[in-house]
């Protein structure tokens, strides 16, 4: 039976990462990340959970201790936000590329500066290019799921890449929702032991792991990264049905469709402001507009096919990014939409940004901004971003 | 087994091929250090001049008869602090050694060096110091010794060579309360075998060897005088040989000990200084010896 509990994010981190027995654990403090390390650190402290720990001096390290014994055959788990996984992002880019399979829960923060704290997807968005799979969750209960889903996803031997799983910092790091803990037993039916054969770092099989490698290979290594990383997207898919079959819970894989199907409308998100904008969307429903939403699940590998499917012969859609992309004027995710909808002019596409550095997103922006899909199909008008501003209000922004 | 014969017949862990430039005191440490380690052991060597030498491989090859990796520049302490806690959980015993260049080691490194030593992971960490980043064309580190001249601390009209001393890394890492640290150099081979047996048999925290590791190419001298220019930096007390363990230091004393000009002579990176930058270099040898007499006591031999 599955234990029914009130839970912060963080705590439904932890639980998942000690659901799927990491030998080794690595991480090092930071806002809002802190309590998914200090719940780990309790239940070894209290015999519940078996995993060596290292309590490191730095992120950096806590990347560079979780490699050392991914190379060696370990299941490992860490944790950080934005500075810290900026100081990681050395390591962070050698696990994916020397291709170890891993998890890592992202508790998003904004990056400084200004001086922040508070949640935002930059920290991870700006870490795209770096070869891991970069899910995000809407609420506590997905992250439980996903964090278990996110080892079978990335120890598939037709992936073996690392995983990301975000979750916004003090929204859901921080608040508590209903989430329920399943069983060990059938976390350990669901997701068998790590036994990789890629790789060694042992007396009994001498193996340089490596090595200085010329440019015709590293293409090869770089060809079948990407290729595995494509096949992710199926691998996603897959596991995703399999855990509803085993648990009851379905999320709909690299995306979730919510009222698309008829829906002239569409708003595109990522992260826990989904739930708002569900909520929003049904209100519009309620007033006959035929509004929907796509939340993205997966920003690596992107699903690029499914959007397009989703998206296409809608008269409107607006992408909702809580991050930046620097150059674009614009957030990172509706780069990623408009890169996938390229043969798709007919739709009015407009970007938006809100909820920087822990800023609200509330019901009055997404229903406003509906209201502004639904006044036109006019693209030139309203190709310019959009931003969130305090009070529901939206702002254009040339 | 006496040293000599280790030296004579455990066989050479490196692959055929393998060459650093000639008469390289870090590949005579690293050939000498996996002869007495042996085939229970696995490899870090960060980015440096063993790395470029292709000691983990290269041109289709490994680079050792051992599992060996390439760590980045300033991960190698956590990485294989990561290892160790594999081989802990599995309860398989397998010796973990970092073999690390002085930028890897004192510079860059040094954070998570540092840690791995204050959480006190079992690890050998040993650290060729051959004074600066040879790999990539002589530059200044944080172990460079004042006066050298160096890409980045050129002999100038202004300024001549580096300006500081250097960073006294196995003081340092004593000072952590590591396990056991030692000073070692390619010229006392009975001591460098010794000491890293003594390293082997640590069972609990880090071991810390500090390698004196003249560069001929970087140093500038003829490469068949490497034993003799690490030889000089002991009897000059230039390069001390001493251990510590158990919070107490064991010093062993140079009997007539020679000024520190009959070390520097021997290096072309030493020729431009003059009398009053040679006896600023003695004083602080001898002040940085002074203290080491003080700090072992009873412990010299």
């Amino acid at each position: 039976m599955s234990k029914v509990m009130a839970t912060t994010g963080n705590t439904a981190a932890a639980i998942g990462a000690a659901l799927a027995k990491p030998q080794v654990i690595a991480a090092y403090p930071i806002t809002p990340q802190s309590s998914v390390v200090e719940n780990l650190a309790g239940m070894i402290a209290n015999g519940e959970l078996n995993s060596k720990m290292v309590e490191v001096e730095s992120e950096h390290s806590a990347m560079s201790v979780v490699q050392g014994a991914a190379v060696s055959g370990a299941r490992t788990f860490t944790a950080t936000s934005a500075q810290g996984l900026a100081l990681m992002y050395e390591p962070y880019f050698r696990m994916s590329t020397l291709r170890l399979p891993m998890v890592m829960a992202i508790a998003g923060r904004e990056m400084t500066s200004p001086e922040t704290v508070w949640g935002s997807q930059q920290d991870s968005i700006s870490v795209r290019d770096a070869g891991w799979l970069q899910m995000y969750v809407e609420d506590n209960q997905e992250i439980l799921d996903m964090i278990i889903q996110g080892y079978k996803v990335a120890e598939n031997q037709k992936v073996l890449l690392p995983i990301n799983i975000i979750y916004d910092g003090f929204f859901l790091s921080h608040l508590m929702e209903r989430v329920e803990v399943p069983p060990q037993e059938k976390v350990d039916q669901f997701l068998p032991g790590y036994n990789p054969q890629h790789v060694k770092f042992n007396p009994s099989e001498p193996m340089a792991v490596d090595p200085l490698t010329p440019g015709d290979i590293l293409m090869e290594y770089r060809e079948d990264h990407l290729k595995a990383a494509h096949k992710a997207l199926e691998v996603i898919d897959d596991v995703d049905n399999d855990f509803g079959n085993s648990f009851g819970r379905y999320y709909g894989g690299a995306v979730q469709e919510y009222l698309c199907d008829d829906a002239d409308i569409v708003l595109v998100t990522m992260g826990s402001m989904t739930g708002t904008a569900k909520e929003a969307v049904n209100i519009k429903r309620e007033q006959g507009i035929k509004a929907g939403l796509l939340k993205i699940r997966a920003m690596r590998p992107f699903p690029e096919t499914k959007v397009n499917e989703v998206l296409k012969g809608k008269k409107a859609v607006a992408v909702v990014d809580r991050n930046v992309c620097f150059g674009w004027n614009t957030g990172t995710l509706f780069v990623e939409v408009k890169a996938a909808l390229n043969r798709c002019d007919d739709i009015s596409l407009v970007p938006v940004i809100g909820g920087l550095g822990g800023a609200d997103i509330t019901l009055n922006h997404f229903t406003n901004c509906i209201d502004l899909l639904q006044k036109t199909s006019d693209y030139k008008k309203y190709h310019k971003c959009i931003w969130f501003k305090k009070g529901g209000e939206l702002h254009e922004v040339s | 087994m006496k040293y000599r014969d280790i030296l004579m017949e455990q066989e050479d862990l490196v692959s055929p091929g393998i060459s650093a430039c000639q008469g390289c005191g870090a590949e005579l440490c690293l050939r000498t250090a996996l002869r007495v380690l042996g085939k229970n052991t696995v490899v870090a060597i960060p980015p440096g001049c063993l790395a470029g030498a292709g000691v983990v491989g290269w041109n289709y090859d490994n680079g050792l008869k051992i599992p060996v990796h390439i760590t980045l520049l300033d991960n190698t302490a956590s990485f294989l602090a990561g290892v160790k806690e594999l081989y802990d959980y599995l309860d398989e015993d397998v010796q973990v050694v970092a073999i690390a260049g002085d930028g890897a080691t004192a510079d860059c490194g040094f954070q998570s060096l540092s840690g791995a030593a204050e959480r006190g992971h079992n690890i050998i960490y040993i650290c060729y110091d051959n004074e600066g980043y040879m790999n990539t064309g002589f530059q200044r580190s944080g172990t460079t010794t004042k006066g050298s001249h160096t890409s980045t601390t050129p002999v100038g009209s202004l300024i001549k060579g580096k300006a500081q001393h250097k960073k006294d890394m196995p003081m340092i890492m004593a000072m952590h309360n590591a396990a056991y640290v030692a000073t070692l150099n390619p010229a006392y081979m009975k001591d460098f075998v010794s000491k890293l047996k003594k390293a082997m048999s640590v069972k609990e925290g880090l071991s810390y060897l500090h390698v004196c590791s003249p560069c001929p190419t970087g140093w500038r001298f003829n490469s068949d005088l490497s034993i003799e220019v690490a030889r000089k930096a002991v009897k000059t007390n230039f390069f001390p040989l001493y251990e510590y363990e158990n919070n107490s230091f064991k010093l062993k004393k140079v009997a007539n000990p020679e000024p520190v000009s009959n070390f520097l002579k021997l290096s072309k990176k030493f020729k431009h200084l003059d009398e009053k930058d040679i006896e600023e270099i003695q004083a602080h040898v001898d002040e940085k010896y002074n203290n080491l007499v003080n700090l072992a006591g009873e412990n010299i031999n």
